[in-house]
C-alpha cells in the first residue's frame, strides 16, 4: 500500500480535518473495498425495511404493498391483547436471561484454560473438537441430543434396561431452559472463544513476566492481567448480547417446539412465525417482529450507554 | 411426499381459504388493483358448466374399479405393465406454439434442454419449456410471481397452497377461465381429460367456472389411515381385521409395546383417527345449525383416548418429541408398529425402503372402524384431486385450445402409448422393458421425473407397482373393503375464499398448539378446551362460524 500513514496527532488538540475531496482521495481504495459489503448491506438489510410497512396494513401478498389495505394500530392492539404474545416475550426473556448467566461465561473460561496450555498440538487438538459442533445445523444439534437423551435415546435405554426410572429430559417443559443453554453451550462455546483468543493474543506477555519475577502466582496474575486484558473485549460481547436479548435463536426452538409445547418453546421469532407467515397473517407477524426490533434497538442503546458510562469502549469509541 | 403433505392436501382441498380484500376508497384511486375474488359459485349454475364425464376403456385393468356411493370408487389395479400399449391420440396436438411451464419438483431437478424434453417438444408438437422448481420452496417462489403478474403460461399449483398461494384471488385475474373449452360437451373434443372423474374438475372450478386441470384423480380420496407391520403382526398370530373399536386398539398398544427393545406400539395416530370417534373433518350440520369441530363432545373424546395412549407409553418417545420426519424411519426399522399416513405411501417404493430394513416387511392397513366399535364406520372423503394446473389469462383461445390438446396427450390412460412417454421416454433411450416392467436406463434416471409433465395433466390414478403383485393386490382388497365407509364431509369439494381474519381463525393455530401438547400427554382435555374457548372469544373462532354459516351454508348448502 502506498498511502501514507497519517501522522499521529498530539494529544489534547483536535486536529484541522482534511477537506472531503482530500478525505477521498487518500482512502479511495479502502472505500472501494467497503463497497461490495455497503451495497449487501443496503440491499439485504436496508431495503427490506420498507417492508415494515405491512405492520400497519391487512397485508395482502396478493395486492403486495402499494394496494393493501390500511389498518393503522389495530395490528399492534390485537398483538398486546394476544396472551400467547406475552408469553413469548416472557419466555424470550427468561431464555435469554438463563444463557446469559449459563453461556457468556463458557467461552471465556474456555479461552483461558487453552491460552494455559503450553503445548501447541494439544491446544489445536481442543480448539479443533470444540470449533466442530459450531458448523452443524441446529437439526443434526439436536437430533443427536435426541438420540443421547431422548425418550427411547442411549441413556434411557440404558436406565430401562437396569430398571431405573426413565429420564425424558428432551420433552421436559420444567428442564427446558438448561437444555436449550446445554445445547448452546455444546454447539457455539468452542466457536464463541475465537475473538476472546485472538485478545488473549494482544496482552503483552512482558506483563506476565515482570508480574512473574515480582512473585504473583497463576490466580493474581490472571486477575491483574489477562483479564484487565479482556475486560474491553468482555464487555463488548455483553454490549452485543444484551442487544440481542429478544434474539435466543429460531431454529432451535422451532424444532422443539413441538416436544416441549408451545407454551413453553414460543420467543418471539417463532410467535411471528406460527402466528404470522404461517397462518398467512402477514402483518400480524410483521407488527410482533417490529416490535421486537424497537426494543432490541433500546436495548442496545441503553447497553452502549452503560459501557461507555464504566469508561469502556462499547460499539464505539466516543 | 410424505405424510405430511397428504395431510394438508386433503385438509386444505375439503375447505381452503383465500384473502380477501376491502377495497378502501383511498386506493381505489390508485387504477388496478386487485379485483374480487372468486368463492363458491351456485351449485346449479356449476353443475351446469362441470364437464361431461367419459370413462376410457380401450385398456383394461387387472383388477377392476370397485363403485361405493356417488363420486366414490375404488382406483383400478394393474399387476403388470400393458403389453400392448394402445395410441389414444393421434397425429401430433401442438401446431408450433410456445410455452413455459412451472411444477413442483421433490427430487432432483433434471437438466435443462434433455433429450426427454426434446423428445416431448416433438411428440407434443410445441415448444413446451419445463421449468421444475425444488418442491419444498415452491409455496415461497409462487406469491413472487403472483404478486409481479409474471406467471408462466401453464402452471401447477397444488391445491393444499390455495390459501397460501391464493388461488382464489389469482383466477379470472391471472389464471384463464377454462369454461367455454371444457364445459359440458365441450371436453369431449379431448377424450382423456373427459375421462377424468367430475369430483376433480370440481376440485378446480372456483365459483362457476372451471380452472384447474386436475391431475392424478381419484374416487378414494382419504386424508390417510392407520398402518400396521403386517409380517410382524402375522407372525405373532395378530389379525389386525378383529380390530374394531378404540379400545381394541388400545389393548394392541398394550401388547405389542416392549420399551425395553426399544418397541414402542404407536406413532402419532391422532390425525386419521379423530373421526373414527364421530367427530366431523372440520364442520357438522346439527338440525339445520352449522357446528364446529371444536364444539363438538367427539372431538375431546378423541383428544381423550389419545391423551391416555401417550400417557400409558405406548407411543414412540420420538413421536411425542414432535418428531414426525423420521416416522417412516421408525416404522421400517420395527420400532413401531401401528402408524399412520396417506394413502399414497402404500407402493413399490415403500416396499423398498421397508425391506432395506427389515427384507419381512409388509404393510398392511387396518380397516375403516367407529370408535365405539357399534357405529357404522366411516371416513370423510376428500376433493378429487390435489395436483392442479392452471393456465395464464393472457393466453389467447386459440393458444388454450393448444395446451388442452397437450394436456389431452399428457392424460392419456395408464399403459397407453403416450402414457409410456410422458412417464417412461423414448424406449431404448430412457428405459427399457425388464419383465414386462418399463426400467429407466441412467439417461432415464436423470432426465424423465414423475413430477414434470404428469403435474401439467395426468390421468385418473391407478394402483400399480410392477414386479411385486402383493402390494396391488392388498391396496386394492383393502379399498375395494372400505369403499362403503367413504363419506362426503359438510362443504365437500368446495373452494370457499375467505377474508384474511376468517383465514387466520380458520387456522386456529392456539388451538391446534394445545391440541398437539395434549394428544402428547403434556397438556389436559380441560385444558385444551380452555384454549378453545378464547379462540371462539378473542381468537376469532365465533365470528368464523358465523361468517361461514352465513356465507357458505345459507348461500350454497352443504355441497354433500
Amino acid at each position: 500500500m502506498t498511502t501514507a500513514t497519517p501522522t499521529r496527532p498530539d494529544r489534547g488538540t483536535r486536529p484541522a480535518r482534511p477537506h472531503w475531496r482530500v478525505r477521498l482521495r487518500r482512502d479511495r481504495s479502502l472505500i472501494l473495498m467497503t463497497l461490495p459489503a455497503v451495497v449487501l448491506l443496503l440491499v439485504f438489510n436496508y431495503v427490506p425495511l420498507f417492508g415494515l410497512v405491512t405492520a400497519f396494513q391487512e397485508y395482502d401478498p396478493l395486492a403486495g404493498i402499494w394496494y393493501s389495505t390500511w389498518a393503522g394500530l389495530d395490528q399492534f392492539q390485537r398483538l398486546f391483547g394476544d396472551a400467547n404474545f406475552w408469553n413469548a416475550v416472557q419466555n424470550t426473556l427468561y431464555l435469554s436471561f438463563v444463557q446469559l448467566v449459563l453461556f457468556f461465561p463458557v467461552p471465556i473460561a474456555l479461552a483461558l484454560l487453552l491460552n494455559s496450555v503450553l503445548s501447541q498440538r494439544v491446544r489445536n487438538f481442543i480448539q479443533s473438537v470444540v470449533y466442530l459442533p459450531h458448523f452443524f445445523s441446529w437439526v443434526l444439534a439436536i437430533t443427536i441430543f435426541q438420540q443421547m437423551l431422548g425418550g427411547a435415546g442411549a441413556l434411557n435405554h440404558f436406565l430401562r434396561n437396569n430398571d431405573i426410572g426413565t429420564w425424558d429430559v428432551m420433552t421436559n417443559p420444567d428442564t427446558f431452559a438448561l437444555l436449550v443453554s446445554a445445547q448452546v453451550v455444546w454447539k457455539e462455546a468452542g466457536w464463541g472463544i475465537i475473538v476472546f483468543l485472538a485478545a488473549l493474543a494482544a496482552v503483552n506477555t512482558d506483563l506476565y513476566e515482570a508480574a512473574a519475577a515480582d512473585g504473583a502466582g497463576r490466580w493474581r496474575r490472571l486477575w491483574h492481567i489477562t483479564l484487565p486484558g479482556l475486560r474491553g473485549v468482555i464487555v463488548l460481547m455483553l454490549v452485543l448480547r444484551l442487544g440481542n436479548a429478544l434474539t435466543v435463536g429460531f431454529e432451535q426452538f422451532l424444532i422443539q417446539r413441538n416436544a416441549v409445547g408451545y407454551d413453553t418453546a414460543d420467543v418471539l421469532d417463532t410467535f411471528s412465525f406460527y402466528y404470522g407467515i404461517a397462518t398467512g397473517d402477514y402483518s400480524y407477524g410483521a407488527a410482533a417482529g417490529l416490535f421486537k426490533s424497537v426494543i432490541s434497538l433500546l436495548l442496545i442503546w441503553g447497553a452502549n450507554k452503560l459501557a461507555h458510562a464504566f469508561g469502556e469502549d462499547g460499539l464505539y469509541r466516543r | 411426499m410424505g405424510n405430511e403433505l397428504n395431510r394438508r392436501s386433503f385438509l386444505n382441498a375439503a375447505v381452503s381459504a383465500a384473502g380477501l380484500v376491502a377495497m378502501g376508497p383511498l386506493l381505489s384511486a390508485c387504477g388496478s388493483g386487485p379485483a374480487q375474488r372468486a368463492g363458491v359459485g351456485s351449485e346449479a349454475a356449476l353443475k351446469a358448466v362441470l364437464p361431461a364425464y367419459v370413462p376410457n376403456t380401450s385398456i383394461k385393468p387387472d383388477i377392476p374399479s370397485v363403485a361405493g356411493g356417488p363420486d366414490v370408487m375404488t382406483s383400478p389395479g394393474f399387476l403388470s405393465y400393458p403389453a400392448n400399449r394402445v395410441a389414444t391420440v393421434s397425429g401430433v396436438p401442438g401446431k408450433g406454439g410456445k410455452y413455459s411451464a412451472v411444477t413442483p419438483l421433490w427430487g432432483t431437478i433434471p437438466p435443462a434442454d434433455n433429450a426427454f424434453y426434446a423428445a416431448m417438444n416433438k411428440a407434443l408438437g410445441v415448444q413446451l419449456e419445463m421449468k421444475p422448481a425444488d418442491g419444498n420452496n415452491y409455496n415461497t417462489i409462487i406469491p413472487t410471481m403472483t404478486a409481479s403478474k409474471r406467471l408462466p403460461d401453464w402452471i401447477q399449483l397444488p391445491t393444499w397452497w390455495n390459501s397460501q398461494m391464493n388461488v382464489g384471488g389469482l383466477v379470472g385475474n391471472q389464471l384463464a377461465d377454462l369454461t367455454p373449452h371444457l364445459s359440458g360437451d365441450n371436453i369431449k373434443k379431448y377424450p382423456n381429460l373427459a375421462a377424468i372423474p367430475t369430483a376433480a374438475w370440481r376440485t378446480g372450478a372456483w365459483g362457476e367456472k372451471l380452472y384447474g386441470i386436475p391431475s392424478h384423480a381419484t374416487g378414494f380420496q382419504i386424508a390417510g389411515t392407520l398402518y400396521y407391520r403386517r409380517d410382524i403382526f402375522d407372525a405373532k398370530g395378530i389379525t389386525a381385521d378383529q380390530v374394531k373399536s378404540a379400545d381394541d386398539l388400545m389393548r394392541l398398544g398394550k401388547e405389542l409395546t416392549d420399551a425395553k427393545s426399544g418397541v414402542w406400539a404407536f406413532d402419532d395416530v391422532y390425525r386419521y383417527l379423530y373421526t373414527s370417534f364421530g367427530a366431523p373433518l372440520k364442520w357438522r350440520v346439527d338440525n339445520g345449525k352449522l357446528v364446529h369441530l371444536y364444539e363438538t363432545e367427539e372431538f375431546y373424546a378423541a383428544l381423550d383416548w389419545n391423551n391416555r395412549l401417550a400417557t400409558s407409553g405406548y407411543v414412540h418417545p420420538d413421536a411425542l418429541a414432535g418428531d414426525n420426519a423420521n416416522g417412516n424411519t421408525r416404522f421400517y426399522g420395527g420400532k413401531t408398529l401401528i402408524s399412520s399416513s396417506g394413502t399414497g405411501t402404500w407402493n413399490l417404493a415403500d416396499l423398498q425402503s421397508g425391506r432395506a430394513a427389515d427384507p419381512n416387511y409388509r404393510r398392511g392397513a387396518f380397516n375403516i372402524i367407529a370408535a365405539d366399535g357399534k357405529s357404522t364406520p366411516r371416513v370423510d372423503m376428500g376433493a378429487g384431486a390435489s395436483i392442479m394446473s392452471y393456465l395464464n389469462i393472457n393466453l389467447k383461445p386459440e393458444q388454450i385450445e393448444e395446451c388442452l390438446a397437450v394436456a389431452n396427450y399428457l392424460a392419456a390412460p395408464y399403459g397407453s402409448a403416450e402414457f409410456t412417454m410422458v412417464n417412461f421416454g423414448v424406449e431404448g433411450t430412457h428405459f427399457t422393458m425388464v419383465d414386462g416392467v418399463p426400467t429407466a436406463t441412467e439417461a432415464g434416471k436423470k432426465e424423465v421425473q414423475a413430477q414434470t409433465y404428469p403435474f401439467l395433466a395426468a390421468p385418473a390414478a391407478v394402483v400399480n407397482s410392477p414386479g411385486v403383485d402383493f402390494v396391488t393386490q392388498d391396496y386394492c382388497a383393502w379399498q375395494a373393503a372400505n369403499v362403503k365407509a367413504l363419506a362426503k364431509p359438510v362443504f365437500w369439494n368446495m373452494n370457499i375464499s375467505m377474508p384474511q381474519a376468517q383465514a387466520t381463525a380458520d387456522a386456529a393455530q392456539q388451538v391446534e398448539d394445545a391440541m398437539r401438547d395434549c394428544i402428547h400427554g403434556k397438556k389436559s382435555v380441560a385444558e385444551v378446551k380452555d384454549a378453545v374457548a378464547s379462540w371462539k372469544s378473542s381468537g376469532g373462532g365465533d365470528k368464523l362460524i358465523q361468517w361461514t354459516d352465513e356465507n357458505v351454508l345459507q348461500k350454497h348448502g352443504t355441497g354433500q
